[in-house]
């Protein structure tokens, strides 16, 4: 045991920084913002570590803290510049933010140009980022919850319900951006520390994709979607390698099926297949045996339970 | 000067190939393609192989292309992206799913390219096609810049005729507007859809072809590259208006080349996101786009 862990420690702390970035991803998504700007995030919390540790030679809790903070205005400011924007148009925005921070860093003296920044040396333990992972997972699950859960729902699903319910839309799409600003540079100062170098093609469209299949593959509804799809798509292209030269195009094709076959992703399908059941099940043992009267109550408890699904979806 | 713009031109034609099938499968059956950029390579990889096992003319080299791009862009649009929006009856969750799927299989033909070429440029020297460069008052013009210079003029400038006048073009625009009363009005959208693919695909098998004619080879990546600037030529002029999507993609190649001309270092990519990004900000239907994009 204690010899695969070795042997795997890089793969280990690798699959915390990936969920790290899925969940900078992820966040905007619920709140129904399609932003990709944690990926340039992810490249100027990236660089700001690895620029202010070597050059400057700042230790590396610091260097990461003014990466976040950098990254969380900026992503602040794009938020207030493209607030007219949605959809897939909000995404194309800012895939070209993106690789717009791709082009500068390649071509600045001070980020290294096209080979990037090399001997980040840093020491980031398996306990600290366990823990980091942990409170972040924990931050996020409490807003799947309660009050501020059924908030960033109705936001998502209604913007102009959510307003008219007294709910700032605003504020909580400026909060996206930020948010998922703060975790990208998070991620992004943290993976460049265990790694111990940054280039420009580790932060370029090819991450954009990466970020959106551990996404869309574990489910986009839940913190649980971004860590099933934080293992498997940090593991698979290890598990791959006994077929190297077909692994990308194995990839591909799990992408693709995924988008077909699984629309809400492993966690929701999963969720709905449950929850049809459950409904089958109560049905079955409540309506049979019972006199005329239970039955019309046996009808509306169904009923509830399809509004309870409705809600979620 | 002129020679700058000739090679601009011509690489603007090429763009414009590429942008139109985008341009006209986004806006009007509301499918954005992201394989397109891979369909764009392997097509012209596809020539290759085949050219690589008997010695074709230009228009038969050409035809191999167009055929290989149709035919992929049908089996992604029957395989892939009709089960998608037989599944979300969403349109906006059929999107993200058709943007998904698109991503995941445009990553096998770049494997499989990458891979039969080992990571190297491929090229077209199977054809029988000789290059010949012709020299008027100083300035340098081959005969295959003078096809794609025309092919794309006369596709770009048919395809706005045809879509403005002709009764598919007419239904094409309607489902764009708004599908359901399309099909209401009797447009077949399934039939359209499949029709639509293939024209776009057969599109970007030509571009494809022809760009590796011309450059003399090609990278198995550079079609996610060109993709993004058919984006960007694509929301420059407005998505789905043909002559947009046409300006957009020579403001974009004369830029670039001026750029690259003129400035040293790797700058001139920046140029198709910063005008992805300030286009959306100040003027998100393009150009020439009439659609209202949709706001919050």
């Amino acid at each position: 045991m204690t010899e695969w862990y070795e042997g795997h420690i890089v793969l280990l702390l690798a699959i915390f920084t990936s969920l790290l970035m899925a969940y900078s991803v992820q966040f905007p998504i619920r709140v129904g913002v399609f932003t990709f700007s944690s990926i340039g995030a992810y490249a100027i919390g990236g660089y700001t570590t690895a620029v202010l540790t070597t050059t400057y030679n700042w230790s590396q809790y610091p260097a990461v803290a003014v990466g976040m903070l950098l990254a969380g205005l900026a992503s602040f400011a794009l938020g207030l510049l493209l607030q007219q924007l949605d959809g897939l148009y909000l995404g194309m925005a800012t895939i070209a933010f993106d690789l717009i921070i791709v082009v500068i860093v390649t071509n600045w003296q001070l980020t290294g140009g096209a080979t990037g920044m090399y001997g980040v040396l840093g020491e980031v333990p398996m306990t600290t980022l366990i823990g980091i992972t942990v409170v972040v997972t924990v931050i996020l699950a409490f807003t799947e919850r309660g009050r501020m859960g059924r908030r960033i729902t109705v936001v998502n699903v209604d913007p102009e319900l959510a307003a008219s319910m007294g709910v700032n839309v605003r504020n909580y799409r400026y909060a996206a951006f930020v948010v998922s600003g703060l975790l990208g540079a998070l991620a992004g100062g943290l993976n460049t520390l265990i790694r111990t170098t940054i280039a420009p093609v580790d932060v370029g469209f090819p991450l954009v994709v990466t970020a959106l299949t551990m996404i869309i593959v574990g489910g986009a509804r839940s913190w649980l979607g971004a860590a099933i799809g934080a293992v498997i798509f940090t593991w698979l292209p290890s598990v791959l390698q006994f077929i190297s030269t077909w692994q990308a195009v194995i990839y591909g094709i799990i992408v693709a099926l995924a988008a077909i076959w699984l629309p809400g992703g492993i966690v929701g399908t999963v969720t709905t297949a449950h929850r049809r059941r459950e409904s089958k099940r109560r049905a079955k043992v409540v309506l049979p045996a019972e006199p005329d009267g239970v039955e019309h109550i046996a009808a509306v408890d169904n009923i509830a339970d399809l509004t309870a699904e409705g809600e979620r979806v | 000067m002129t020679q700058v713009m000739i090679n601009a031109i011509t690489l603007g034609s090429i763009y414009t190939l590429f942008a139109l099938g985008m341009s006209l499968t986004w806006g009007s059956i509301g499918i954005l393609n992201f394989a397109h950029g891979s369909i764009f390579m392997f097509s012209a990889y596809t020539a290759h192989l085949v050219l690589e096992s008997v010695s074709l003319p230009l228009i038969p080299t050409l035809f191999v292309g167009i055929a290989a791009g149709a035919v992929m862009s049908l089996l992604v649009q029957v395989l892939a992206f009709q089960p998608i929006l037989r599944r979300n009856k969403d349109p906006q969750r059929a999107e993200l799913q058709i943007l998904i799927a698109g991503i995941g299989i445009a990553g096998v033909p770049l494997a499989l390219a990458q891979k039969g070429t080992n990571n190297n440029p491929f090229g077209l020297g199977g054809t029988s096609f000789d290059i010949e460069t012709y020299v008027f008052a100083g300035f340098r013009i081959s005969n295959i810049q003078i096809i794609i210079i025309l092919v794309g003029l006369v596709l770009g400038l048919g395809m706005t005729m045809w879509l403005r006048r002709s009764g598919t073009g007419l239904a094409l625009r309607g489902i764009g507007v708004d599908a359901e009363v399309a099909s209401l009005m009797g447009v077949n959208r399934k039939v359209l859809s499949l029709g639509t693919m293939t024209f776009a695909g057969a599109l970007a098998g030509l571009a494809g072809t022809m760009l590796t004619l011309y450059l003399g080879a090609l990278a198995p990546e550079s079609g996610d590259t060109f993709m993004l600037k058919a984006f960007a030529a694509i929301i420059l002029g407005g998505v789905g208006s043909m002559m947009g999507a046409m300006i957009g993609s020579y403001i974009i190649a004369i830029t670039e080349t001026i750029m690259l001309t003129y400035t040293s270092g790797t700058w001139v990519e920046a140029v198709s996101f910063a005008v992805i990004f300030l286009v959306l900000l100040v003027r998100p239907q393009g150009i020439l786009g009439r659609k209202v994009v949709r706001r919050t």
